[in-house]
C-alpha cells in the first residue's frame, strides 16, 4: 500500500467515522519564520504547518483519535551539513559521497498519530500511532527512547510513535505500564518497555525496564548496524527543602557494544515575584569529553536524532517571568561542560488573541569551532504563531 | 482558598444568634472552613482575565472536588488553544500535576509552584486550591464586626504563622455573618504586611442543593491593576465522584 493510499485509506474510516458519530475538529496553524546568520550570509526560511485533529468519543469507554499533518516549506530548504562542521572533518570526505551530507525541506502531508483507546476506570489500551512521553526531566528524557528534544524547543510536541501500550493502575498512586512498539519485522526484534510508577509522599517513582533494536550509522560509508539494546532505568520527581527536585537516567547494555549511561539531574524553583528559575546537569557516557574527538560519525549521529547528545556533560538553565498576564519573557542557556561552549536562548511568549500565540526564540551560539555549541553552527531565531481552531 | 460554597447545614439558627455573637475568631473560622468546601461537587466554570490595558481572555473549566476540597480537579474544556489540559491537586494543594494533552506528558509541580499564575490569571494554585490553609497557616483575630457590600460581616485578621510558607503575610476576612461567605477578601503582600497586593469579592449568592453559593467572585490585584472574574456556570453538589477521578490516569480521560 502506497503512503497516498494509506492516507485516502485513514481519511475515508475517518469520514465514515465522522458520519456515524460525532467527531471533534479541532488543531492549529502555525506560521513560523527562521532566520540564521551563518559566516557572511543571512539565511532564511519558512514553514507553515497545519495539524487537523480528529477525535470521536461516542462509544463508551473508547477514543479513537488521529491527526494529520501538512507542512509546507519556503525560503532555503536545501542545506549541506557540512557547511556547519570543522574543515578538518569535512576536507576528508570524497566529492562523490559530499550529496549525501544534503538535505532538503520537502513539503509533507501524512498521519501524525492515529489510535484507539479502550479505558475503564483503572485500565487503558492504546493501541496505533501515538505520542510517548517519558521521563522527569525539562531539557533531556534520558528514560525517553522514542524521542529527542530540541534544546531551543524543548516542550515542543513530539511525533507519534508505532505502540500498543497498557495502562493499570493498580492503586491510587501505583500504575503500570506495558509497552509493544512493533517498529520492526519480528516480534524479537521490536521494542518493550515494561514501568513502574509509585508516589509515596511528595515523590514520584519510576523504575523502568526495556529492550530495543539500537540502530547506528557510519557516516563515512552510510552503512548501518543493528545491535540489541537493554535498558534499566528509572526517574524521580518530588521536591526538598521548597524546592523542586527531580532525575532520570538509564544504564544501557548493548549486545556487541560498549555499555553505557546516562542521567540528567534538575532542580526549580518559583519566587514570590513569579520568577521561574530551572537548574539541569544531563550526562551521556555514550558522548565524547572532548571535542577534539569529535568525528563526521558523532555530528551525524547527533543531528540525525541516532545520539541524543555529542557532549557528554550539559548544563541547562532556565529564566521565565510572567510580565503582564499576557506576556511571559525568560532565557534559557545551555553550556556544554566539556567543552566549555555555549548557547544562549531568549525567549518571549505573547498571548495575541484568545487562541492566538506568539511565540519568539533566539539561538546565539558562543564557542569555537568544532566544539558543540560552535558559533559556525549559526545564530538566528525563529518567530511562530500559533492560531488554534 | 477560594471561597465558593457554604453548607446550609452549618448555619447557626435564628435562637443561637447569641452565640454567634460571642464566636470567637478561630469558631468562625472553623466554621467557615468546613463549610465553605462541601463533601463533593462537579461543576462548570469560566475565568475571565481582564488586562490594565482592558484586554480580556476568557477561559472554561470544569471543576470535580471530593473530600471538602482535599481532593479537586479542572480541566479545561475553552479555548482551544489549553482545551484539555487538567491541572489535579491532592492534599489541599500540597501535591499538583499538570497534564498537557498536546505532548500527553504530566508534570509534577513542585509546593513552590503554588505561587504561579493560573493561566496568567490574577489567582494563583495556591488561591485556588488549599482549603484548609486559613487555619493551618494564619492565627486568627476577631476585630469590630463591619458592613461590608451591604450585609453584616464579621471581620477576621490573619496573621501568618512564623513556620508557614504562605504567599500572604496577612489576610483580612469580611465574612457574611448569615451565611458565612467570605464576602471580601484582602491579601498583603509576603514580605510587607501593609501592601494590598489582591482582593477577592464574591457576589450574587444563590441558593443550590441546600448549599450557598456565590456564582460570581472577582480577584483584583492591586499592584498589576488587573483583575480576574470566575463565573459559575453550573454546579451540582450531589454527586458521588469515583477516587479514580482524582489520579494520574483520571487526568488523561
Amino acid at each position: 500500500m502506497t503512503k497516498t493510499t494509506k492516507l485516502i485509506t485513514a481519511a475515508l474510516l475517518l469520514y465514515t467515522v465522522a458520519y456515524a458519530q460525532p467527531v471533534d475538529v479541532y488543531g492549529y496553524f502555525e506560521p513560523q519564520y527562521n532566520g540564521i546568520y551563518s559566516g557572511d550570509s543571512y539565511y532564511q526560511f519558512q514553514s507553515n504547518k497545519l495539524r487537523v485533529d480528529l477525535k470521536s468519543t461516542a462509544i463508551a469507554n473508547t477514543e479513537f483519535g488521529a491527526d494529520v499533518i501538512f507542512l509546507l516549506y519556503h525560503g532555503k530548504t536545501d542545506w549541506d551539513i557540512l557547511d556547519f562542521l570543522p574543515a578538518e572533518l569535512t576536507s576528508t570526505i570524497p566529492p562523490l559521497l559530499r550529496p549525501f551530507y544534503s538535505f532538503r525541506f520537502e513539503d509533507t502531508l501524512y498521519l501524525d498519530n492515529v489510535y484507539a483507546r479502550f479505558a475503564l476506570n483503572r485500565f487503558a489500551v492504546t493501541a496505533g500511532k501515538q505520542q510517548i512521553s517519558l521521563g522527569t526531566g525539562y531539557f533531556a528524557n534520558p528514560t525517553d527512547i522514542f524521542n529527542t528534544k530540541d534544546a531551543l524547543d524543548p516542550t515542543y510536541e513530539q511525533p507519534g510513535h508505532n505502540a500498543i501500550r497498557v495502562d493499570l493502575q493498580a492503586l491510587p498512586r501505583l500504575n503500570l505500564m506495558a509497552l509493544y512498539s512493533p517498529v520492526e519485522s519480528d516480534f524479537e526484534s521490536s521494542g518493550k518497555m515494561l514501568r513502574a510508577k509509585l508516589g509515596i509522599g511528595h515523590f514520584d517513582i519510576s523504575l523502568l525496564g526495556c529492550e530495543t533494536q539500537y540502530t547506528s550509522t557510519d557516516f563515512y560509508t552510510f552503512e548501518q548496524t543493528q545491535e540489541r539494546r537493554h535498558i534499566l532505568g528509572g526517574d524521580i520527581v518530588g521536591e526538598l527543602i521548597g524546592m523542586g527536585i527531580w532525575a532520570e537516567g538509564i544504564y544501557n547494555f548493548f549486545e556487541d557494544t560498549e555499555d553505557g549511561y546516562e542521567f540528567l539531574i534538575g532542580t526549580d524553583y518559583t519566587f514570590d515575584s513569579g520568577l521561574y528559575t530551572m537548574l539541569e546537569y544531563h550526562h551521556n557516557s555514550l558522548a565524547k569529553s572532548d571535542h577534539e574527538d569529535y568525528d563526521l560519525n558523532d555530528w551525524m549521529r547527533f543531528f540525525t536524532g541516532e545520539t541524543k547528545t555529542i557532549t557528554s556533560d550539559q548544563v541547562y538553565a532556565l529564566l521565565q517571568y510572567p510580565l503582564t498576564d499576557m506576556l511571559t519573557i525568560g532565557s534559557s542557556a545551555v553550556l556544554s561542560v566539556s567543552d566549555m561552549s555555549a548557547a544562549i536562548i531568549p525567549m518571549l511568549q505573547y498571548s495575541l488573541f484568545q487562541n492566538i500565540e506568539l511565540t519568539l526564540v533566539g539561538n546565539i551560539y558562543i564557542g569555537e569551532e568544532g566544539t558543540a555549541y560552535s558559533s559556525s553552527l549559526g545564530n538566528g531565531g525563529f518567530v511562530r504563531a500559533s492560531v488554534y481552531f | 482558598m477560594i471561597l465558593l460554597h457554604v453548607s446550609l447545614a452549618a448555619i447557626l439558627p435564628s435562637g443561637q444568634l447569641t452565640a454567634q455573637e460571642e464566636m470567637t475568631a478561630d469558631e468562625i473560622l472553623k466554621t467557615l472552613t468546613e463549610t465553605m468546601n462541601p463533601e463533593q461537587s462537579h461543576g462548570t466554570m469560566t475565568m475571565t482575565i481582564v488586562t490594565s490595558s482592558g484586554q480580556e481572555r476568557t477561559f472554561k473549566y470544569e471543576t470535580f472536588s471530593k473530600d471538602k476540597g482535599d481532593k479537586s480537579l479542572m480541566k479545561y474544556l475553552e479555548p482551544q488553544r489549553v482545551k484539555g489540559q487538567t491541572i489535579l491537586m491532592l492534599n489541599d494543594a500540597n501535591d499538583i500535576w499538570t497534564y498537557f494533552p498536546r505532548t500527553k506528558r504530566v508534570r509534577k509541580l513542585a509546593t513552590h509552584a503554588k505561587k504561579q499564575k493560573v493561566e496568567g490569571s490574577d489567582f494563583s494554585y495556591e488561591d485556588m486550591g488549599a482549603s484548609d490553609a486559613f487555619i493551618e497557616e494564619y492565627n486568627a483575630l476577631r476585630l469590630n464586626d463591619e458592613n461590608k457590600e451591604g450585609r453584616s460581616c464579621y471581620k477576621i485578621e490573619l496573621t501568618r504563622k512564623a513556620e508557614s510558607n504562605a504567599s500572604y503575610s496577612r489576610v483580612m476576612l469580611w465574612i457574611d455573618k448569615e451565611n458565612f461567605i467570605p464576602l471580601v477578601v484582602d491579601y498583603y503582600h509576603e514580605d510587607d504586611p501593609e501592601l494590598h497586593e489582591k482582593q477577592l469579592v464574591c457576589h450574587d449568592v444563590e441558593l443550590i442543593e441546600d448549599i450557598y453559593t456565590p456564582m460570581d467572585c472577582t480577584m483584583f490585584n492591586k499592584l498589576d491593576n488587573t483583575y480576574t472574574k470566575m463565573h459559575i456556570v453550573d454546579i451540582t453538589y450531589q454527586v458521588d465522584l469515583a477516587d479514580d477521578l482524582f489520579t494520574e490516569m483520571g487526568m488523561q480521560r
